[in-house]
């Protein structure tokens, strides 16, 4: 296939010695001289409320208490947490409609957990201590729960920005009559053989990242404010701090940690301005902020739930000819990424299937949940499980396979891909839809369970998806890397995209080698701080490899050429005649002529003049590589997954035997990280469609905020997992590689839900399929085998 | 606040120290000895990221006092390891790429050392089960059971473990 010697391999993780051992430091294990202790003063008991009286004195007064800052202490400023508003131009800017709501603190309590005010103190249990006497009276508001109640005539409005509490919905400069996609769906429905249409809804799943958030803050003798943060996005996270604190960039540094998981909740910033405000308070010491987990649960933002509704309407040969589909999502009480989801969950139907006309719309209400942000996968798993089932009920109304109906009319190479014009580069899905096929027994299974008998049924099901590498066109994609090759030919990349824990700063180190020809083991990768590292847009929209993994490989490719002009001089051949092996530059078509890298490069930095002949050795200057690179596309990847479930009909109970991820990933430059990405996945997606929910009494407050009342899957929970990746080398991304961080999640949601279907011929709408809901859809339509739902 | 005078043996050391009779053991380690490598992940017991040994056994130090360990011997990840040479189960976390963002990973190394001690021959529903009050959020566990039932193979005195249980059995 290829004659690469890293890229492909299970090189170790780079990060993975100090992990084991507990030494990776991560935001909570920092400790600094003089370091203080900050604690954020919450609204527990109200959703809604505004705040009548703040009275801090009697906390100022509290033991080992340094200070206590409320709304008057604070910039006035208001902050969107989300980074989305600087990823866009400010023409789209403005045509989205993306605002700053947020304060740091606040005297309008949107949602349980709004901030009220914040304590600084010698420890933490002082800090606590201090938190219990801060008076703090509420005028109760009434707390909407649903866009139905939130958009309700008379309801309070959350901004005067958002008349009717309607945070986003898709701009009419864009997208005329606020839908995404295009062609005649009325006139296409009326033409339709079948039509297949339902009212879904989808749940508000929580990343459950196992570091819960802490930040450490400080303000030097220099002004100079450092944070330190595990956000996913270190650079936009500088501008945004330093534009809420009014201070030029260069006075704002961001120092990114090790991150203990993402999922999405660290794009942006969650508690990073109450972490600074503090420090701003007492400048010279440090103040560390700890979220507790049950405070994180509520104050993070999770997965946009919502209602779904959606039509598709085919032919009776089996082509489909329109789709129709409204997605409103119920925002927190805050806008932040209002406009993404809502947009993104359109942009991956309009990627999967070939309708000839699609209309989708998606709008964002404002409600007193907490909030929703991004969550990976940002839209797709809750496209998924509406679409993949209502294909699967076409098919059985078709009489169709749903594999073989997937296979003629998912989109491919040339269509557009979840963006109109940016199209398809490579496509693999049949390759794993017959992989996936043939691993699960899917022929023989499905006309096996067709027919059952018994209160134990079995049930096979498939789903597909495309996600995204990066987000180009919508999103900017620029990442800056600069390669320092050492006097001694080793080589340092700066690069300030995180790793969250995927993995991703091996396979970026592993590109850097295989393009400079060094040994991996001579390759050093940092994310640096924000003072020193250019810039990088961050870990979000599965881009770190396919976009980060480009600019890594333009940089060193930049180092080479001028490690080989170098070269060329010594040996007298052109630079294009000549090739690196294990850092050993040779002529190709005379491999025994050749000149050590490290000849090159310590010339080059030690460049002495010699004192007996006035002449100096070799080219001098020290060889650095650089790009300030633009994604110059987008090769979203393709999965499909495979699920065979069990439904025990008198307990409502589903158990998942065995789930097969077949992805097509282009090239896996580490197959051990791709695969844990896949494997990893797949815990949250059977999460999402079985039994992963936030629930709200009806004053808004959290009821499950706690791993044992939120249930995910544990390790008695997970089914036999096979994964396949797919390996068709993408034309466009680095050694043909596209992205593998989110799409694992996605497709196990319809795979499951259509299992079920197989199994007991009932579909659900509401997710997660919980044991209740499973026993009152048996209640209500009784257990059917597939075959008698099948028209053929 | 009540304090009281203890002496705890951790990693082969000892510690003599003052502590209120409400500091958990997470907070000691973490907070007043500085050992990081133990981890917060929920305080409540639900998790697992705090997971040490106390006499070779593993417990949630975010649910134990640490005034009632007096005199008690404790291992934590780092205790495991010496100077930067990983025992034979974090090396098989490492090897099989169990370890993604790895804040579980200290925990659940100190949960398998606790499981191989008891039982050196674990069937995988009972790597599981062992395992089923650790929670990790990025493997989807798969790559954790394949260290664990490679730690178990590499495991120093291997047989004559394996031989001791089935004798215990017997
Ligand atoms: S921190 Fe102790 S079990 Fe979670
Ligand atoms: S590796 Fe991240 S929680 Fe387990």
């Amino acid at each position: 296939m290829s004659e690469e010697t890293i890229v492909g391999t299970n090189a170790p993780r780079v990060d993975v010695r100090d992990k084991a051992t507990g030494q990776a430091q991560y935001a909570a294990d920092i400790q600094l001289p003089g370091m203080l202790y900050g604690k954020v003063v919450r609204c527990w008991e109200h959703a809604h409320a505004r705040v009548k009286r703040l009275d801090l004195s009697a906390a100022a007064a509290s033991p080992g208490v340094v200070r206590v800052i409320g709304p008057k202490d604070v910039t006035a400023k208001r902050y969107n947490s989300s980074v989305l508003d600087l990823m866009v131009s400010e023409s789209m800017h403005d045509m989205l409609g993306d605002i700053d709501d947020q304060p740091i603190f606040t005297e309008h309590v949107k949602f349980q957990g709004d901030a009220i005010c914040g304590i600084i103190a010698r420890s933490e249990e002082a800090a606590e201590r201090a938190a219990a006497k801060i008076v703090v009276e509420y005028e109760p508001l009434p707390v909407y729960l649903t866009a139905e109640a939130s958009r309700a005539p008379g309801a309070v409005q959350f901004t005067p920005e958002k008349p009717g509490n309607l945070a986003f919905q898709l701009p009419e400069a864009m997208f005329p009559n606020h839908a995404l996609g295009g062609g005649d769906v009325e006139g296409a429905m009326r033409d339709a053989d079948i039509v297949v249409e339902d009212a879904f809804y989808v749940p508000k799943q929580k990343q459950c990242q196992m570091e819960p958030h802490a930040y450490v803050a400080k303000v030097d003798s220099g002004g100079r404010l450092t944070c330190w943060t595990s956000s996913q996005m270190p650079k936009l996270v500088q501008r945004k701090l330093a534009k809420l604190f009014d201070l030029p960039m260069n006075l704002m540094k961001i120092v990114p940690t090790v991150i203990g998981g993402g999922f999405g909740t660290r794009l942006g910033m969650i508690s990073e301005p109450q972490a600074c405000a503090m420090a701003l308070a007492v400048p010279g010491h440090p103040v560390k902020l700890q979220t507790l987990r049950e405070e994180d649960w509520v104050i993070s933002p999770s997965r946009h739930p919502g209602k779904y509704w959606m039509r598709i309407g085919f032919k009776r040969d089996g082509s489909p000819v329109a789709c129709d589909a409204r997605f409103e999502n119920y925002k927190g009480g805050y806008y932040l990424d209002a406009s993404g989801t809502a947009f993104t969950a359109g942009a991956w139907l309009g990627g999967m299937y070939r309708f000839p006309a699609l209309r989708y719309r998606g709008e964002s209400y404002f409600t007193n949940q907490g909030l929703t942000g991004a969550y990976r996968g940002y839209g797709n798993p809750q496209t998924n499980f509406v679409l993949e089932q209502l294909i699967d009920r076409g098919c059985a109304e078709l009489g169709a396979d749903p594999v073989e109906w997937r296979k003629k009319w998912h989109k491919g190479v040339g269509d557009d891909g979840w963006c109109p014009g940016v199209t398809y580069p490579s496509c693999a899905l049949d390759e794993c839809l017959d992989r996936g096929a043939a691993a699960i027994g899917w022929t023989e299974k499905r006309r096996k369970y067709a027919k059952q008998e018994g209160t134990i049924r079995r049930g096979v099901g498939v789903a597909v998806m495309n996600h995204t590498s990066g987000a180009m066109p919508m999103l900017l994609e620029h990442t800056a890397c600069t390669v320092k090759l050492n006097e001694d030919a080793t080589a340092e990349v700066l690069f300030a995209c995180s790793d969250m824990g995927q993995g991703s700063h091996t396979a970026l180190k592993q590109i850097a080698a295989e393009t400079l020809g060094f040994p991996f083991e001579h390759v050093q990768l940092s994310s640096g701080t924000s003072d020193v590292a250019g810039f990088d847009i961050g870990a979000h929209a599965s881009r770190t490899i396919y976009v980060g993994g480009a600019a890594v490989k333009k940089a060193c490719e930049e180092a080479k050429r001028q490690l080989f002009e170098r070269a060329s001089l010594q040996l007298g051949v052109p630079a294009d005649e000549l090739d690196i092996r294990d850092k050993r530059i040779f002529v190709k078509a005379d491999p025994a002529r050749g000149i050590q890298a490290e000849a090159i490069t310590r010339a080059g930095v030690y460049h002495f003049v010699d004192p007996m002949t006035g002449e100096p050795g070799g080219v001098p200057g020290q060889i650095q590589g650089y790009v300030s690179f633009f994604a110059p596309h987008n090769s979203p990847p393709f999965g499909a997954s495979f699920a065979e479930v069990e439904v025990d009909t008198e307990t409502g109970e589903v158990r998942v035997i065995e789930l097969v991820n077949a992805h097509d990933i282009g090239r896996a430059i580490n197959p051990a990280a791709v695969e844990g990405q896949l494997e990893g996945g797949i815990q949250q997606g059977l999460g999402f469609v079985l039994s992963e929910e936030m629930d709200y009494d009806a004053k808004g407050r959290v009821q499950n905020n706690s791993f044992t009342d939120y249930k995910m899957f544990g390790p008695e929970d997970m089914p036999k997992i096979t994964t396949i990746l797919v390996e068709d080398a993408d034309p466009v991304g680095p050694f043909g590689a596209k992205s593998v961080g989110e799409s694992g999640l996605v497709s196990p949601i319809g795979a499951v839900a259509n299992a079920i279907f197989h199994a007991i011929g009932i579909q659900f709408t509401e997710a997660p399929i919980t044991p209740e809901k499973v026993l009152k859809g048996i209640l209500e339509k009784g257990v059917r085998n597939y075959a008698a739902i099948r028209r053929s | 606040m009540k304090n009281r005078d203890i002496t705890l043996h951790i990693n082969g050391e000892q510690y003599s120290l003052n502590v209120a009779v409400n500091r958990t053991l997470l907070d000691v380690l973490r907070d007043e000895l500085g050992m990081t490598e133990t981890k917060y992940g929920c305080g409540t017991g639900e998790c697992g990221a705090c997971t040490v040994l106390v006499e070779g056994k593993a417990i949630n130090s975010c649910l134990t006092l640490a005034a009632t360990m007096d005199g008690k011997r404790i291992t934590t990840a780092a205790g495991l390891s010496d100077f930067g040479r990983l025992d034979h189960i974090q090396q098989a976390f490492v090897d099989e790429a169990a370890i993604q963002c790895g804040y579980c990973t200290p925990g659940m190394v100190m949960k398998t050392a606790s499981l191989l001690a008891k039982n050196p021959d674990p069937s995988e529903a009972e790597i599981r089960h062992a395992l089923e009050g650790n929670i990790c959020r990025c493997t989807g566990y798969e790559k954790i059971v394949k260290a664990v039932k490679k730690a178990a193979q590499t495991m120093p005195g291997r047989a004559t473990a394996v031989e001791r249980c089935k004798e215990v059995v017997q």
